[in-house]
């Protein structure tokens, strides 16, 4: 049976060095571009219609501000894929500047004036959104709620279940794996530009929970060999061989959970479906820097701080001669 | 290693697949023109908005004061008539008492050609035009999505003769009654009117006594009572064999005739039925992508565990079809969205994981030199821990979904009922899965892997992982 032999403590450094340069690129786009909440957080309005033959954008764009007396950009999409299938649609997209909802009637004024310009493009609602202001930061708020409550939940879970696998060193490792992977979940929204969403949350949850099993099975895998190669076994040999003996299913697990989201994220590109792909592709990267963490940062770092406690021991025991 | 029979294999397999069609395909009876459901299967589940098309919109008062909870019932209570009576099935409306928020949600009824959200928004949340009519004549009935006849358009003259409109009443509330006679206790309607509304109803009674004097909210009559004596002090009861809850329900439509504010939609969202139709099936194709790709993996990777593992997966699919149909009579239907989707398509990929962990042991245990039987046992002790501790995990994450963007819970006492509901079936898929998980990925698991063992032609250590012999 092939058996991994990765050197996973030996190579730390790589590993801390690649995660902190995709943070510091993440850190980068944040600054030039900074964070888009969506509107179902801030409030605001977006409007899509489908339409047929050719619009111009700048028309579009004046037509909806005469109509609304609101300050809108427009964005065009062509060739729009649906199931029906036979003649794919074109999009234009109307997103309005500020917090504040728009009305019915303004709604329907913009119907009317688009239809009025362009007679023959058959202009019809695919999906529209507006949220007031108020409405969207207490949504905000709630969501904010969760995360806090579920972070809560799972230190205690770590703290009970910790308690036998290695203590508070290794909680806390695992505590800065889900951190890691949250900030990474966040980045990816940031990179790609996609605006923090009710999707977000759902997903930062999601890695939270799928992440921590990955750790705590590579922590059980520990303590059993614990027993098994007893106490002289240096932490760096103890750890890289739990993490190597569990690296076949961690790759095999990640790869199944990857995949299946993944054919949801191409599907859904194909068919233009925004927000399938908001949910789909942050949460792929979610599922690979879930594994990636509680392999290569957790596991190694939880190496550094025994050693640490070690060497301090032996030097305390050293001064006390 | 405890043996287990030998045909349990094939026993649960095939109770597997039995679950996996009707899950799938539901089972239905055709009786003459009548087709009779008697197991719910895929296309009996209820759609939610993003994938039928449909409205989402926030109501609220258009004044500064606060609105009392009896003013925000009324208005409830006429958007719910009206959605009713329009035949709108499937609808959800919440109330929210502390910021005078009405939230309804309702699919793009099917067969609809037009798509008009806008209107659809404004006819729900149109002032209420309550009158009572002399007669009860009425031009069309219907059948509302309640099952109850809807009485549409006044004519004659029940159409030309007004009697009172909603400024005239001053309060309408239900009350308990006990008939004199006979003991029996039921409830009633109080009515009680404004100034200019006593003279002209006193007027009214006089004349139409015996006769009927219908309430009509909008096009549709409410109720239509016959007038037993003249009124003249303002107040009356309307009677009729009410329940607590239909007395109620009619006060408070007689209310909303008299909110003194108007409606206005502070939220709304739309989405068309193409691109619902669109989004279901692009998640479909998904969906058997994501599958069969699994099924091949799990095949090649895990060999005789792998098939296990695959008609496991099945069953874990079927249950979660089967969750959200209402297969099961004591679990309702449920709404599905397109995040509820995608989290029966995460959790296939995360179902296999219990699999994976009991077959990689196995693996571990043959090359480590144990016999076949020793080796099953010994991965299935070995790896029960770790899958029950990865589930819990998840099982946490999933309860709080679907607590922050489930319609009514604690956080939305504090934070407000909630707009946003499609994450809410992500949650849910994903518990669901998880509990799939343990039923058929560990416990029919292993029945079939230890029972299949037990066959000759299964006995190959290869056919585990092992080593070729």
């Amino acid at each position: 049976m092939k058996v991994f032999n990765i050197h996973f403590f030996e190579n730390r450094k790589k590993f801390f060095a690649i995660s902190l340069g995709i943070m510091a690129i993440g850190l980068i786009f944040n600054i030039i571009y900074g964070t888009k909440l969506d509107i179902s957080f801030t409030g605001g309005a977006v409007i899509k219609y489908s339409y047929t033959g050719t619009v111009q954008q700048n028309d579009v764009e004046k037509i909806v501000e005469d109509a609304t007396k609101k300050e809108a950009s427009v964005a065009i999409l062509e060739n729009v894929k649906s199931a029906d299938g036979s003649a794919s649609l074109n999009n234009v997209s109307i997103s309005f500047a500020g917090t504040n909802s728009i009305s019915l009637e303004n709604q329907q004024a913009i119907a009317k004036s688009l239809s009025a310009k362009y007679p023959s493009a058959k202009f019809q609602v695919v999906e529209s959104s507006s949220v007031n202001p108020s409405m969207g930061q207490s949504f905000f708020m709630k969501c904010i709620a969760a995360v806090i409550i579920a972070f809560i939940l799972l230190i205690i879970y770590i703290a009970i279940r910790f308690q036998k696998i290695g203590g508070t060193a290794a909680g806390a490792m695992a505590i800065i794996a889900l951190l890691h992977d949250v900030a990474m979940v966040y980045f990816t929204f940031i990179i790609f530009r996609f605006s923090l969403d009710a999707n977000f949350i759902a997903v930062v949850l999601t890695i939270l929970g799928y992440s921590l099993n990955d750790t705590i099975i590579i922590y059980d895998r520990i303590r059993e060999n614990r027993r098994l190669l007893g106490p002289k076994t240096p932490y760096s040999v103890l750890v890289n061989t739990s993490i190597n003996q569990t690296f076949t299913r961690s790759l095999y697990t990640a790869g199944c959970t990857f995949s299946s989201i993944a054919c949801v994220f191409i599907v859904a590109a194909v068919y233009g479906l925004s927000s399938v792909t908001t949910f789909a592709l942050p949460m792929m990267v979610g599922i690979m820097t879930g594994c990636y963490s509680s392999v290569c940062i957790a596991g190694p770092l939880y190496v550094m701080w025994e050693n640490h406690k070690a060497a301090q021991r032996a030097a305390e025991a050293g001064s006390k001669k | 290693m405890k043996r287990v029979a030998k045909p349990v294999f094939f026993i649960v397999a095939l109770l597997i697949l039995f679950l996996t069609f009707t899950a799938t395909f539901g089972l239905k009876g055709k009786n003459g023109d009548n087709s009779t459901t008697y197991i719910k299967g895929v296309s009996d589940i209820r759609w939610g908005i993003d994938i039928n098309g449909g409205v989402e919109a926030t109501f609220s008062p258009a004044t500064t004061t606060k609105a009392t909870k009896e003013q925000i019932d009324s208005a409830k209570a006429i958007i719910e008539l009206r959605l009713t009576s329009g035949n709108i099935t499937d609808y959800e409306l919440y109330t929210d008492y502390n910021n005078d928020r009405i939230i309804v949600r309702f699919p793009w009824k099917n067969g609809e050609k037009t798509f008009d959200p806008e209107s659809a928004i404004q006819e729900l949340s149109a002032t209420s035009l309550l009158t009572f009519r002399e007669g009860g004549d009425y031009t069309t009935t219907t059948t509302g999505s309640d099952g109850q006849p809807v009485y549409k358009t006044p004519k004659g003259t029940t159409a030309t003769n007004i009697i009172l409109q909603g400024s005239d009443i001053k309060n309408a509330k239900s009350q308990m009654t006990q008939d004199q006679t006979t003991g029996t206790s039921g409830y009633e309607v109080a009515l009680e009117l404004s100034d200019s509304g006593t003279t002209k109803f006193a007027t009214a009674t006089a004349n139409l006594q015996g006769k009927v004097i219908s309430i009509w909210m909008d096009d549709v009559r409410i109720s239509a009572p016959t007038v037993d004596a003249v009124i003249s002090d303002g107040k009356c009861v309307i009677t009729g064999n009410f329940t607590a809850t239909e007395a109620s329900s009619l006060a408070n439509k007689i209310n909303a005739g008299a909110l003194p504010f108007k409606l206005t939609t502070t939220n709304f969202s739309t989405v068309s039925p193409t691109l619902g139709k669109t989004s279901l099936y692009a998640m479909g194709v998904a969906g058997s992508i994501a599958f069969a790709l699994i099924c091949l993996f799990m095949l090649f990777v895990f060999r005789v565990p792998g098939i296990v593992a695959i008609i496991a997966l099945l069953g874990q699919i079927a249950l979660s079809f089967a969750a959200v149909s209402g297969y099961f009579p004591f679990v309702p239907s449920f709404t599905m969205t397109l995040p509820g989707i995608a989290g029966i398509i995460l959790s296939i990929g995360m179902g296999v994981d219990a699999n994976i962990i009991t077959a990689s042991r196995i693996k571990e245990e043959l090359w480590a030199g144990k016999t076949l039987d020793g080796a099953i046992q010994k991965g299935d002790d070995n790896s029960f821990w770790a899958i029950f501790d990865g589930n819990i995990t998840v099982i946490i994450v999933a309860l709080i979904l679907m607590g922050v963007f489930g319609p009514t819970n604690i956080l939305s006492m504090i934070f407000g009922a909630s707009t946003t509901g499609s994450i809410y079936s992500f949650g849910y898929t994903l518990l669901i899965g998880i509990i799939g998980n343990f039923v058929f990925g560990v416990t029919c698991t292993r029945l079939m892997t230890k029972s299949i063992s037990g066959y000759k032609f299964a006995r190959s250590k290869w056919l585990y992982g092992g080593a070729k012999e």
